[in-house]
């Protein structure tokens, strides 16, 4: 398993919990298992890793956080996108495709 | 963002402790989450765990990792760095406490001067909007006060005030208090309310108006016993009963002067009030808003002008000058206390670069642990921080300790306090004050901590290895910033040196000059005959003369009776005609000093009879009248000519002339104050005097018994004669002398305090440095001595450096001082500020100081021994 797994590139980590959150709140666990689920594992995260992304972002103003009940019934802390953060997600969604858009014509091509 | 960023910092620092136990739930639930998923995956509960855990990775640095993400670790470490700065202070202490007190003695001694600085030239008056308020120059009467405010538009409200003494009687012992007779406008003016009753209102303001009294908050507290219904109650003052209707709040004072009571002008005297021709009125204005000063002034000019034309006899001369009341106030005292700032602001710049040297000193000393830090990997930025953390904590600390210096100061400078600064009583530490000195003490930490902190962090591990092999040869000079600093100390003390050495110089100038009279053993009293009971002259002079005859009847005591006193600040100006010199117009004639004398003046003042004789008992009334001029009289008014015998008078418009003939000529008498010039004088008995005003006297009496046993004597025979004569002023002219001479000695011994200050941390400045070289340099000197030096040789060797910046530091401060002292004229008497006598003298002075600050360093490099210095390595 971790020989298929690929490191996440720098800054990209961001990204993803944005976008995963951008459907619905969610507290930290269900988000690593989410961006594990969805990219077929093929993508690694250090769920340690994770928390300190989550509290840069909750400080920085695009996610919030509240303490709510979680699927079975624990107290969890829920976070979710605010409208900086959804504007934040625009951006960064931009330009990652632009990044990867350009990268791929450079790798067919060149 | 950014100001979403900083409350969430805060408020994550504010509840920490929520904020940790938060971070624990949400990590734990993770766990639990994601050891459920194993289990339910078939692994065993402890196998599931431990999975878990595996791949969360390192609790504790995760959390560390949170926390820095969410912005506590700056705060943190900043704590840390606090932690740890204090620690190494502590295990320091002699550094800590060298650091501490030169910065106390620098930070409090302008902390004490920025405080009066605060209160005199920054706080506003205590008046309602008192940028709007004026004084007017020269004095005026209430007729031209209220002419003019009919007649101009600039202003909104005039008001004048007059202090005269009125005895308050009735309880116990008569007293004689502050009368301030005054006008309604005054108080609108001032725009002060009293704290209880009410104002005197304009309708009362008239002649036979109420007999009304406000009083002041003192007069209220000590007199009338802090009374709360004592609106309606009557006093006594000076014969008459007033109505108390007003009590004036605690902090209020007249601009100027100290008034116990108010009482309407036109009710108390109404005939001094309807006189247009007497300008005894202090007058304000306040200005309508938005009115420029220069309109004002203008529109003033028109009003004298308007004035002279109606009333050629009296106002011919007006020129009336309007200022800021704020400026006349302190216009005396904004230089001196200017001086006082910059050479404060001159000892602190000498203490922070003391301090600068010491950290310097400290930096190298601890060059090894810093580079062993910067090897283990701490980071260059953090070092700084930490340096600089050091070097703000120190100043804080130096700061709070000025502080305390400063409160002590203060009170120094409270007691030596002149008359100028009087009226501001209530000189003490504001918030102001507080955001200064820890303006100044953050400031001096961050900038002088920056210099040490930076290069500590850049030197090279190499470089300080190999310095540490090779003592010997490290340093042949010193380091250029630290010879900069031991040289702009030294100049920067030789200014300050210089300052107080004029000073001190124009201070002994002016105790020397010659008061014209002995003040040694002469004790003076006031007294004032009321109206009432001594409405004519030949009252009042049996009085004098009976009181008098009682007084010298004592032994050992030698008394007589002067209107006004010498340096009391008072005289009665009256213009002068001679007879058989062409008159001059109305008005143009000189002025001169009316002073009236009883009994043997001349003798007990020891004032010299130059010419002709002194008065003598037929000198009374009834028969010829007479007079003695001083000698300035004689030079000015009766140049070349033989003065006895000639004959003066007053100016007299409608009556005819009464001529006094001129029998003696005394000595010039310092009237005014010691720097002032000496102007005419006519002395003439109070018993020839055609002044039923003149009801007031000044007792001298010389005296060989102790001083006070004389004043109780004589209170008794006062009282004996009329119980209700308040006796006052009780002060010895040695006293009057001094204080006239306080604003001058307070001067001289502040900048003279701070001169020494800056000498005192200079020459620990320029020791510290020969000190420091000498021990780096240990090695050197044992070789040195071991070849055979002799001791002379090793001195010059140490002393060297230290003289050659010593030279240069006193070469550079005496070019500062020529440029510097100039702004001293205003302060000094009699001495130009490039008087070359007191440069050439404080210069040695420092030298003498800068050469035993070097030569004690090199002592301790004469008893270094060869073998010791050798094995030192």
């Amino acid at each position: 398993m971790p020989s298929r797994s690929i490191d996440l590139p720098q800054g990209t980590l961001d990204l993803l919990i944005l976008r995963t959150l951008s459907l619905e709140p969610l507290h930290g666990w269900a988000v690593s298992e989410r961006i594990q689920q969805i990219s077929s594992d093929v993508l690694c995260v250090q769920q340690g890793s994770l928390y300190p992304a989550l509290h840069r972002l909750e400080r920085r103003g695009w996610i919030k956080a509240r303490w709510g009940t979680s699927e079975n019934n624990r107290k969890a802390k829920f976070y979710e996108l605010t409208k900086a953060g959804r504007r934040q997600l625009e951006i960064e969604q931009d330009a990652w495709q632009k990044l990867t858009a350009a990268v791929s014509q450079i790798l067919e091509t060149a | 963002m950014f100001l979403h960023d900083l409350i969430f910092r805060l408020r994550t620092l504010l509840r920490r402790p929520a904020a940790e136990n938060e971070l624990d739930d949400e990590l734990r639930f993770h766990l639990q989450r994601e050891t459920e998923k194993y289990v339910k995956s078939g692994m065993s509960e402890a196998e599931a765990a431990r999975r878990a855990r595996l791949e969360f990775g390192g609790l504790d640095s995760v959390k560390d990792e949170c926390r820095e993400a969410r912005g506590v670790s700056l705060v943190e470490t900043l704590g840390q760095d606090l932690h740890y700065s204090a620690r190494t202070l502590i295990h320091s202490p002699g550094f800590t406490a060298c650091v501490v007190l030169t910065l106390a003695l620098g930070i409090g001694a302008n902390t004490a001067i920025f405080t009066v600085v605060n209160e005199v030239l920054l706080n506003p008056l205590p008046y309602a909007n008192p940028q709007e308020l004026l004084a007017a120059r020269p004095n005026d009467s209430l007729p031209n006060l209220e002419d003019i405010q009919r007649q101009t538009k600039s202003f909104v409200s005039s008001g004048g005030v007059n202090i005269e003494p009125m005895d308050f009687t009735g309880h116990g012992e008569p007293v004689r208090v502050h009368g301030a007779y005054v006008d309604a406008g005054l108080f609108v003016t001032l725009g002060v309310q009293p704290m209880l009753g009410r104002w005197i209102s304009a309708e009362e303001d008239v002649k036979g108006g109420p007999r009304n009294v406000v009083v002041s908050y003192a007069f209220w507290r000590d007199f009338l016993g802090a009374d709360a219904n004592v609106l309606g109650r009557t006093i006594r003052l000076s014969d008459n009963s007033y109505t108390v209707i007003g009590v004036m709040p605690r902090d209020f004072t007249l601009p100027q002067q100290l008034a116990d009571v108010f009482v309407s002008l036109w009710v108390a005297d109404p005939s001094a009030a309807a006189e247009r021709d007497v300008h005894f009125m202090h007058t304000y204005w306040r200005l309508k808003p938005g009115v420029p000063l220069a309109q004002a002034q203008a529109e003033m000019a028109q009003a004298d002008r308007r004035l002279a034309e109606a009333f050629p006899d009296s106002e011919r001369e007006r020129a009336t000058l309007v200022l800021p009341l704020h400026d006349w106030l302190v216009g005396d005292v904004r230089p001196a206390l200017l001086v006082l700032f910059g050479a404060v602001g001159l000892v602190l710049l000498i203490a922070c670069a003391n301090f600068a040297m010491l950290l310097m000193a400290r930096a190298v000393a601890r060059q090894r642990e810093l580079m062993i830090r910067a090897a283990l990997g701490a980071r260059n930025g953090r070092l700084i921080r930490q340096r600089l953390t050091e070097s703000t904590l120190l100043a804080l600390a130096g700061g709070a300790a000025g502080l305390l210096a400063a409160k002590a100061g203060i009170t120094v400078l409270l007691a030596l306090k002149p008359e100028a600064l009087r009226h501001f009583n209530a000189i003490s530490m504001d918030a102001r004050v507080f955001i200064f000195v820890f303006a100044i003490s953050a400031l001096t930490g961050l900038l002088i901590g920056v210099r040490p902190a930076w290069s500590a962090s850049r030197g090279d591990i190499g470089e300080v290895l190999r310095e540490n092999a090779r003592t010997t040869t490290t340093g042949i000079s010193p380091s250029p910033l630290r010879s900069f600093l031991v040289t702009a100390e030294l100049a920067l003390a030789l200014m300050l040196l210089a300052g107080a050495g004029l000073l001190i110089k124009g201070f002994l100038r002016l105790r020397s000059v010659d008061p014209g009279f002995n003040p040694a053993n002469v004790v003076t009293m006031y007294l004032q005959l009321p109206e009432t009971r001594y409405p004519k002259i030949p009252l009042q002079t049996n009085f004098r003369r009976e009181l008098l005859a009682r007084i010298n009847a004592f032994p050992g005591v030698q008394a007589a009776m002067i209107s006004d006193l010498p340096l009391g600040g008072n005289y009665v100006g009256h213009r002068v005609v001679i007879d058989g010199q062409a008159t001059p117009a109305v008005g143009a004639e000189a002025e001169v000093q009316t002073l009236s004398v009883t009994g043997d003046y001349f003798g007990v003042m020891q004032i010299p009879i130059r010419g002709g004789r002194d008065f003598g008992a037929m000198d009374r009334e009834g028969q010829p009248l007479v007079a003695i001029v001083n000698e300035t009289f004689v030079r000015q008014l009766l140049p070349g000519q033989n003065p006895i015998g000639a004959r003066i008078d007053w100016a007299r418009t409608n009556e005819p002339h009464q001529w006094m003939t001129v029998v003696g000529v005394a000595g010039d008498v310092k009237h005014s104050g010691l720097n002032q010039p000496v102007d005419p004088a006519v002395y003439a008995p109070f018993s020839q005097n055609d002044e039923a005003w003149r009801r007031f006297m000044t007792l001298v009496i010389r005296t060989r018994v102790p001083l006070a046993g004389v004043v109780e004597d004589v209170k008794k025979q006062v009282w004996s004669l009329d119980s209700q004569i308040p006796v006052s002023s009780i002060q010895s002219m040695d006293d009057l002398l001094a204080v006239s001479v306080a604003q001058e000695r307070f001067n001289m011994l502040l900048l003279g305090s701070f001169a020494a200050l800056a000498v005192a941390l200079a020459g620990v400045g320029i020791y510290g440095m020969v000190a420091y070289r000498v021990n780096q340099r240990t090695h050197e000197i044992g070789v040195y001595m071991a070849l055979g030096a002799q001791h002379r040789d090793v001195l010059r060797l140490v002393m060297k450096d230290g003289m050659k910046l010593g030279v240069l530091g006193i070469g550079l401060g005496l070019a500062g001082a020529l440029a510097l002292t100039r702004v001293m004229v205003s302060l000094l008497f009699e001495v130009k500020p490039t008087d070359p006598t007191t440069l050439i003298g404080v210069a040695l002075l420092l030298a003498a100081v800068a050469m035993l600050a070097c030569y004690i360093p090199a002592r301790r490099a004469l008893s270094i021994h060869p073998m010791t210095a050798l094995r030192h390595e």
